[in-house]
């Protein structure tokens, strides 16, 4: 009994010293994330601020963190313009197809080679890590060498066309999306599909019966991942398209609206800030998946 | 050669056509191209000008019957450098692409040649300059046709009013509208003194020493004026001449007066200068005036192009030509020289220079005196001295006259410019900067 | 399972035609065509032209000649190509570190704070990395810009400035860290916390029953039970900010004097504007080992974790 007391008496100011302690990391807490909100959000704002601007506006020498003369000008101007909704047009149906594919092959792959290993499969498990090494830098000039080759043999034209990109950006997605998934997989209890096999279920319905429902806070994280990498990819369209008819929105926001000398930065910001929306949305709603789905693969690969 | 495209043309009107017409007026030429014709042109910098490239284009389409499709591809972040490279990587793209400056010697083996389209464009319309023959003619052969989109000068551009307060100089007086400039006065030691009256004044002179274009052809200009190359016309690096080592001194002097960022300084920096009103000159053709005009009037009213300080060799004014080039996979050669020659045509000329409110600038010299630089205001006539009308100062390119390969690398490493930015602003001692740049240019000389 | 594999390669180098459908019944078989995609994929599109890339790397700068490793020696004997590697080290290193610390200090503070609130920072403190980088990079080249710089307006009345962010060597490589950092931190930020989230409470208040300081729990309870994620987020990141492209690329272009080129930048300034394609493409090979030995001692870092616990 007088154990007790003695014990709760010495944990009592213990206790109100630790929540005093709380209260002030609370505190500090809320003071280091403000700090770090602002420096997070400054540049999106500033977009913000700008896009809202006239070009005279721009140009003058007067407060640039406030809008004298609020305008919705550049958005009108860009929502009405044909070629900026052709950007957007092209950007949604590639990030839309490339998600699409990716997520059929690297869910269908990774499960092959996580859980029914053949010949070579550990190999080829870290050869896919490996290829996430090779940077497109090196190889968006002997693609060209290669889109000349299936020019003049097979007659397809490759260059200049937003669909090429569908077959370009998944050489991104695909190894980083199996990886995660071959780690989901992993996490997996072995006794699940064992049960299944047994029960006479084939590898097919394994996969589509028991796995992907299992893993589906993975399988929408590595979508999400596809869609962020495919919406924002620059050197590809860059370096592959031309005409305006065939821009995706990132290349064609920075070779059409900005025009060296002139002063289109509210409608470059503008843009942007449009540009930057579907992803925004997206991670909006799923950001609790994504977060579950990207460490449970990435600490179990 | 010529022969056997006579004959494809023929082929392709369907009809026989006496030859000795074709070789004798190229403008008929262009009734037998039709077919389908894809276009890439310079993305103009001047709001409103693509729309009267695209006029004419459209006028000649419809009367040649050739379909067209045109893509106009912006020069910023060498986007159409890129394209270049990679059209001529992929051995597919535009039947006809705008190439500036270095790039139809760059790509000299996969043009076609221009001979038959550009020499009677000269028997017509005058003789070019010097650095448009060195740049778009190797070895006798016109690798591309002078094109007037996108042909520029990079003159002085400045506030008359500023100039007037912190230097003294009176601009319109020097260069009067319709008559020759009375400039002798004007030369990089005058230039020096404005710059340092407009450095205290807080309106230094915008001019960047980064490595693209604006910036590099400055610093070559004034190399030319001291006679400074980099690489003679044999191939020979003179790096370590007296012209250089003066060159460097000048612009150790020039740059303390300078923006201390101008290291960093894109095409953009100097305009965003100018039009802000924090600078007094920047070198540069109309489009900075341009956008003043309609975002900043106040300072568009008080701008004034001129010629180029001189210096101990010369006057050397930076000029920058633009080419119509055409593949050889290009499917359609006949209309892609049909349309070099007719915007080339003197009416043609004049509505593209006016559509780009005098910015571009034809290379063939009759044609440098129309009437559209005197009349364009506000204020009248600051246009009448940018396309050189009286000749007063040698048209150049930087890193010329090195053979254009390694010239070509000179330039668009911007060695003069890095050199500058070595010895003026970073102080590392002449003979590292010169031992610096000859094993840049060494690097440069591989083949 | 590589006897089994092995047996199935024999019964069909053995025969017939019930050996084929018994072949493709087999689960290597099933197993290998569901791979195949994947594989047609990276070797077409990665694996081939990395190849090609290579070969590209051994020609003249015409393109005509088989010169072995002449562009190899070349750039050794450059003092620009030492800069790039020292400038791309020092980006790639310096970043992921301040990504690295700035994510784990955020997802600390968040974590601190009471759960329902912080569904809301999180989000908030996301936005850097959901904005598509070349977008994002073009504001803060605006925020930069050296007549219109916003942050040179507001030092201003402070008797700051104007730094010249971009203009000068060691402002210019800060600023292209900065926005590297300021892109990449959050998700490094989302990591952490999620790996805090799977740090078991207990050990927190044993932790605090042994007297421990907030610091000795950092480095005694949270990193530890951190280490893999930790490794393996450093791991991805430092593979993208090594390969970066498009921050420099906008930004500064490599200006001023090449000190901010990576090897991505400077190999696109080196193929496709200098015109050299070979010696470009010999510029961007260097990434490749250079990451590899990055992913291999990090990844058996976390391998021999692994095997541990």
């Amino acid at each position: 009994m007088t154990d007790t007391a003695i014990r709760a008496g010495a944990a009592g100011p213990k206790y109100g010293s630790m929540s005093r302690d709380r209260r002030w990391a609370l505190r500090w807490s809320y003071f280091f994330l403000v700090l770090f909100a602002i420096f997070f959000l400054t540049p999106p704002i500033y977009m913000f601020i700008t896009s809202l601007k006239t070009s005279a506006e721009i140009s003058a020498e007067i407060n640039p963190w406030w809008v004298f003369n609020p305008t919705l000008g550049n958005y009108i101007e860009l929502l009405t313009q044909d070629t900026f909704l052709r950007f957007f047009r092209n950007s949604a149906i590639v990030s839309i197809l490339v998600v699409t594919i990716t997520m059929a092959i690297s869910v269908v792959a990774a499960f092959a080679l996580a859980r029914m290993k053949f010949w070579g499969s550990a190999t080829l498990a870290t050869g896919v890590f490996l290829t996430y090494l090779i940077p497109e830098t090196l190889l968006f000039i002997p693609l060209f060498k290669m889109f000349a080759w299936v020019n003049e043999t097979l007659g397809i034209q490759l260059m200049n066309n937003w669909w090429t990109m569908i077959i370009l950006y998944p050489t991104l997605t695909v190894p980083f999306c199996t990886w995660i998934m071959i780690g989901y997989f992993a996490s997996i209890p072995k006794e699940l599909d064992e049960a299944a096999l047994i029960d006479g279920a084939t590898w097919t319905q394994t996969l589509t019966k028991i796995f992907i429902p299992v893993a589906l806070p993975g399988i929408i994280a590595a979508t999400i991942f596809a869609f962020t990498v495919s919406w924002a990819q620059f050197l590809y369209p860059l370096a592959f398209t031309t005409s305006t008819s065939e821009l995706v929105l990132p290349v064609g926001i920075v070779t059409t609206l900005i025009k060296g000398d002139v002063f289109n930065w509210g409608q470059i910001m503008a843009g942007a800030l449009l540009g930057a929306a579907p992803p925004l949305i997206i991670y909006a709603f799923l950001m609790d998946y994504y977060i579950a789905g990207l460490t449970a693969g990435a600490t179990k690969g | 050669m010529t022969s056997r495209k006579i004959s494809r043309r023929r082929f392709a009107a369907g009809t026989a056509v006496a030859s000795t017409a074709l070789v004798a007026a190229p403008f008929v030429r262009g009734a037998y191209a039709a077919g389908k014709l894809s276009i890439g042109f310079w993305d103009h910098w001047v709001p409103g000008a693509n729309k009267g490239s695209e006029e004419l284009i459209r006028e000649w389409a419809a009367r040649e019957k050739v379909d067209v499709t045109i893509d106009y591809i912006t020069s910023q972040g060498n986007k159409l450098l890129l394209t270049i490279a990679a059209e001529a990587q992929a051995r597919s793209g535009h039947d006809i692409l705008s190439f500036s400056t270095w790039l139809p010697a760059a790509y000299a083996e996969q043009l076609v040649p221009m001979n038959d389209v550009v020499e009677p464009l000269i028997k017509q319309s005058g003789a070019v300059n010097a650095t448009v023959e060195y740049l778009g003619k190797v070895k006798g052969q016109w690798l591309a046709v002078p094109a007037t989109i996108g042909s520029q000068m990079k003159g002085p551009c400045s506030r008359i009013d500023l100039l007037k307060q912190h230097a003294g100089i009176d601009i319109q007086e020097m260069y009067p509208i319709g008559a020759a400039p009375k400039a002798d006065n004007w030369n990089l030691q005058t230039f020096l003194k404005a710059a340092e009256g407009c450095h205290k004044a807080g309106v230094p002179f915008g001019i960047g020493l980064g490595t693209t274009s604006d910036s590099v052809d400055t610093c070559g200009a004034i190399f030319h004026s001291f006679g400074a190359q980099l690489v003679n016309d044999k191939g020979e690096i003179t790096v370590r001449s007296d012209g250089v080592r003066q060159a460097l001194e000048y612009w150790k002097q020039l740059v303390r007066f300078l923006p201390p960022d101008s290291p960093s300084w894109d095409d953009a920096s100097n305009n965003k200068a100018f039009v802000s009103g924090k600078s007094a000159m920047i070198m540069n053709p109309p489009s900075a005036w341009a956008v003043a005009k309609r975002d900043a009037p106040q300072i568009a009213d008080q701008t004034w192009h001129h010629g180029f300080p001189s210096g101990p060799k010369g006057r050397f004014g930076p000029f920058l030509p633009f080419f119509w080039g055409v593949w050889r996979f290009s499917r359609n050669q006949a209309a892609a020289k049909s349309l070099a020659t007719f915007l080339s045509q003197p009416a043609a000329v004049e509505k593209l220079v006016k559509a780009s409110g005098g910015y571009d600038i034809p290379s063939f010299s009759n044609l440098t005196t129309l009437k559209v630089w005197a009349d364009e205001a506000p204020p009248k006539g600051t246009l009448y001295h940018y396309p050189n009308p009286h000749n007063h100062q040698t048209l150049s390119i930087a890193a010329a006259p090195a053979p254009h390969k390694i010239a070509q690398q000179i330039y668009t490493q911007g060695v003069q410019t890095q050199m500058v930015v070595r010895y003026a602003v970073r102080n590392e001692p002449i003979d590292r900067v010169l031992g610096w740049a000859s094993t840049e240019i060494e690097g440069f000389m591989r083949n | 399972m590589a006897n089994i594999a092995a047996g199935t390669v024999r019964d069909v180098a053995g025969d017939n035609r019930s050996g084929l459908t018994k072949f493709m019944q087999r689960k290597s078989t099933i197993a290998f065509l569901m791979a195949l995609p994947l594989l047609v994929l990276i070797f077409s599109l990665v694996a081939y032209p990395a190849g090609y890339a290579v070969y590209l790397a051994m020609l003249n700068k015409g393109m005509t000649r088989f010169v072995g490793f002449a562009n190899f020696t070349f750039l050794f004997s450059r003092e620009t190509f030492w800069m790039v590697v020292w400038q791309s080290c020092l980006f790639a290193i310096t970043a992921v570190m301040f990504k690295a610390i700035i994510g784990f200090i955020v997802a600390h503070f968040v974590h601190n704070i009471p759960s329902k609130g912080q569904r809301k920072w999180r989000g908030m403190l996301l936005v850097p990395w959901v904005i598509p980088p070349a977008m994002s990079t073009l504001s803060w080249l605006w925020l930069f810009d050296p007549s219109y710089s916003a942050f040179n307006w507001l030092l201003q009345p402070l008797g700051i400035g104007p730094i010249p962010w971009i203009g000068e060597t060691g402002w210019a490589r800060f600023s292209v860290i900065l926005v590297n950092v300021w892109i990449g931190a959050p998700f490094f930020m989302i990591m952490y916390l999620a790996a805090l989230k799977s740090v078991p409470e207990q050990l927190y208040e044993a932790a605090a029953i042994d007297g421990a300081t907030w610091w000795q729990r950092i480095w005694f309870v949270t990193l530890p039970m951190m280490r893999n994620i930790i490794a393996i987020t450093a791991l991805f990141s430092t593979i993208v900010t090594f390969a970066n492209f498009d921050i420099v690329r906008v930004l500064t272009k490599g200006d001023p004097l090449n000190t901010t080129h990576v090897f991505a930048t400077w190999a696109f300034r080196i193929g496709i504007e200098g015109n050299d394609i070979p010696l470009g493409a010999t510029v961007s090979l260097f990434m490749v080992p250079i990451l590899a030995v990055a992913a291999v001692f990090i990844l058996r870092d976390i391998t021999k974790r692994g095997s541990e616990v």
